[in-house]
């Protein structure tokens, strides 16, 4: 079986800007990855183009459950099976989580059970009274966190992508979302975490740890590797992996 | 059929008794001399009239009345009261015990002393040209009267039909809602598609000390009506006015609105919830008067515009000298939806105490490309994203609209003007 998301030498760019510079990166079902890397190396770039944002041109592979997601548009790459989870939801005014989540159903085309299974996560996840209000409106980091993880619940994905989900969290939070992708790990689904602190892989059993800078996934390896950032620090393992790497600030300036 | 000459006017106002002749006389003298609208003035600014008002015809009886809405009406319950006027004569009226609403022709006759200070108290003849015609050849209307101390549960129903081509359609609302009192009302506006026709439909409502009015204007014209609606409301000492308008139909409709904050402590609340498709111009021309101390106000207006459509807002709050310590506020935002749509947001304040609050905010802006991308990301194509975030626009106005029954009926509505725009346009 292909892996559950195969990425090569994606690149992208916003404008003239070049962001992505050709990453390559592989999450096999059933497997739980993280990516880490400094502000600005290009994480949530790779989350958005990734999922279709229409502002970024790309160029390369993307495969999710063996389909190229590139050139679709972004529902269609939902409906492939990709799931996004926003660093930032979106506050979606006067819709609330139950229609979005009745929407969502629908336009998945799902069966007959997929109420009772949303229903029963949204009381497991303890958001059934945020049903009924408004998408994003007014919840907290946490809550918001929660919602997106519900909604992930409910599309079922093959490639879960959670950018930043721990980011704002406070300790409680963090252990709550991580022992919620704990229990999402499956053989039909691969996770790929994004998260600029190693913080929450103290809950969270990743099975690899990608570190990306300037656009490119410069290592690869076992959780160990978290331990090293932790101690080290993102600077010396980019200096490491590319000691003639410009610094990041003029990939800026030439998109000046 | 009665053109509109001076031998009709005639006939008209002898049907009037004697103290209401004055206004027909001043409307038929300002239809004589008031030149039609004019794209130049403020007033007809974004506006094409194309109405040749003196080519027009009084309807001399009723067409048949059109098929009940009964989604509307099962919406309702059981209204304390219904009333239906077909192009300007006032056919059926059904009422609880107790409930004064009538046909107006009949109560100027039988009661004349309580329709004295209200009956064309409201919109003046020399408002435009319409308004002239109005006060010069309307004949009949409607009369609800809410006596002292009255509260009524239950709203009533008026509907204001026009069916006959190339007529002139002059219905008349009054409304006396006497100290105490409390009421609402439905007033909704009607006319079969295709057929073309001028509708210049008036309402007045005055509201007595501690009293409150709710009104919900559904206007649901035909496509080929033109409609110049004037409506004014007038609140006393701790009155409430609340105006709620839903507005879909015509292929120009307007509503002229006045608010008259008279009495210390009163209030008003307006509300409007409008979707233009095709080439309609929707035109709301709002002014609040704030003429007392402590008098309250808030408009809050939301619309969309599709196809070639246009949508015009210019609200007007005024405050005198007088109205000290009054708070007003006015707020209307617009979602274009098609490159070949347009809406005009025009908020002004003339302020003329200095103890005041006092605010205004207007938006025009096309759907939001992050809620798009957010919505289509859960796997909803762009068609169903667009689709949920115009009816999330809508859902706050609609959530302060007064009668909560007409909630999920107006929201379908409004759905469905949007699932009806073409879609090679929206975007």
């Amino acid at each position: 079986m292909s892996a559950a998301l195969v990425v090569r030498g994606l690149q992208a760019s916003l404008g003239d800007l070049a962001i992505l510079k050709g990453v390559d990166l592989e999450v096999p079902y059933g497997e739980v990855h993280a990516l880490m890397g400094p502000n600005g190396s290009g994480k949530s770039t790779l989350c958005h183009v990734l999922m279709g944002q229409p502002e970024y041109t790309a160029s390369g592979s993307a495969l999710v459950g063996g389909t190229e997601v590139l050139g679709l548009p972004v529902d269609a790459r939902a409906r492939a099976g990709l799931f996004l989870g926003f660093q930032y939801p979106v506050e979606v005014p006067g819709v609330t989580l139950r229609e979005l989540l009745e929407e969502m159903g629908q336009a998945a085309g799902a069966g007959a059970g997929y109420w009772s299974t949303v229903e029963a996560a949204a009381e497991r996840m303890a958001l059934a009274p945020f049903l009924g209000r408004p998408v994003n409106e007014g919840l907290s980091g946490g809550e918001k966190k929660r919602s997106e993880m519900l909604q992930l619940l409910a599309l079922r994905p093959r490639v879960a992508v959670l950018d930043e989900i721990d980011s704002g969290l406070d300790i409680d939070a963090v252990r709550e979302v991580a022992a919620a992708v704990e229990a999402m790990r499956s053989p039909d689904l691969g996770v790929l975490l994004i998260t600029h602190y190693s913080r929450i892989l103290r809950y969270i059993a990743v099975d690899r740890v990608h570190v990306m800078a300037a656009g490119r996934v410069i290592r690869s390896g076992g959780k160990e590797l978290a331990g090293a950032l932790e101690a080290g620090g993102y600077d010396a393992m980019v200096r490491e992996a590319e000691p003639a790497a410009p610094p990041a600030a003029d990939d800026f300036l030439q998109g000046l | 059929m009665l053109p509109l000459t001076e031998q009709t006017f005639a006939r008209v106002a002898a049907t009037l008794p004697e103290w209401a002749r004055p206004s027909a006389a001043a409307g038929y003298e300002a239809f004589s001399a008031l030149p039609p609208p004019d794209p130049r003035q403020e007033e007809w600014r974004y506006v094409e009239v194309e109405v040749d008002l003196d080519s027009l015809q009084l309807a001399e009886s009723p067409g048949p009345p059109l098929p009940p809405d009964v989604a509307l009406i099962g919406a309702l319950g059981e209204p304390a009261g219904h009333a239906i006027n077909v192009d300007g004569h006032t056919v059926a009226v059904e009422a609880a015990d107790g409930v004064r609403l009538t046909a107006l022709g009949p109560a100027l006759a039988a009661d004349g002393e309580t329709l004295r200070g209200v009956f064309r108290s409201g919109p003046g003849p020399r408002l435009d040209r319409f308004a002239a015609a109005h006060h010069a050849f309307a004949t009949d209307g409607v009369f609800f009267h809410l006596p002292r101390g009255r509260r009524l549960s239950a709203p009533v129903l008026v509907e204001f039909q026009a069916t006959r081509a190339n007529s002139l359609a002059l219905p008349r609302l009054t409304v006396l809602v006497e100290d105490g009192a409390a009421g609402a009302l439905v007033l909704h506006y009607r006319s079969p598609s295709g057929v073309p026709l001028v509708a210049v439909p008036q309402v007045e409502v005055v509201v007595g000390q501690n009293a409150r009015l709710e009104v919900s204007v559904i206007q649901e014209w035909g496509d080929a009506t033109r409609a110049y609606a004037h409506q004014t409301m007038v609140a006393a000492r701790d009155g409430a006015l609340v105006l709620a308008e839903a507005g879909l139909g015509g292929v120009n409709a307007r509503l002229h609105l006045r608010l008259d904050l008279e009495g210390p402590g009163a209030d008003a609340q307006v509300l409007g919830a409008y979707f233009g498709h095709r080439r309609q111009t929707l035109d709301y021309r709002y002014y609040m008067l704030h003429r007392a101390r402590h008098t309250t106000s808030n408009m809050y207006l939301k619309g969309a515009v599709g196809d070639t459509a246009r949508s015009v807002f210019t609200g007007l709050i005024r405050i005198e000298p007088e109205g000290q310590d009054s708070d007003a506020m006015q707020t209307n935002k617009n979602l274009v939806l098609a490159e070949g749509a347009e809406a005009h947001s025009v908020p002004n304040l003339e302020i003329l105490a200095n103890e005041v609050r006092c605010g205004h905010g207007s938006t025009v802006s096309p759907l939001d490309p992050e809620q798009r991308y957010y919505l289509m990301s859960r796997g909803l194509d762009s068609a169903r994203a667009d689709r949920l975030q115009v009816k999330g626009f809508f859902e706050d106005v609609l959530a302060r609209f007064p009668q909560a029954a007409l909630e999920p009926l107006l929201r379908r509505s409004l759905v469905a003007r949007y699932d009806g725009l073409q879609r090679e346009q929206s975007r």
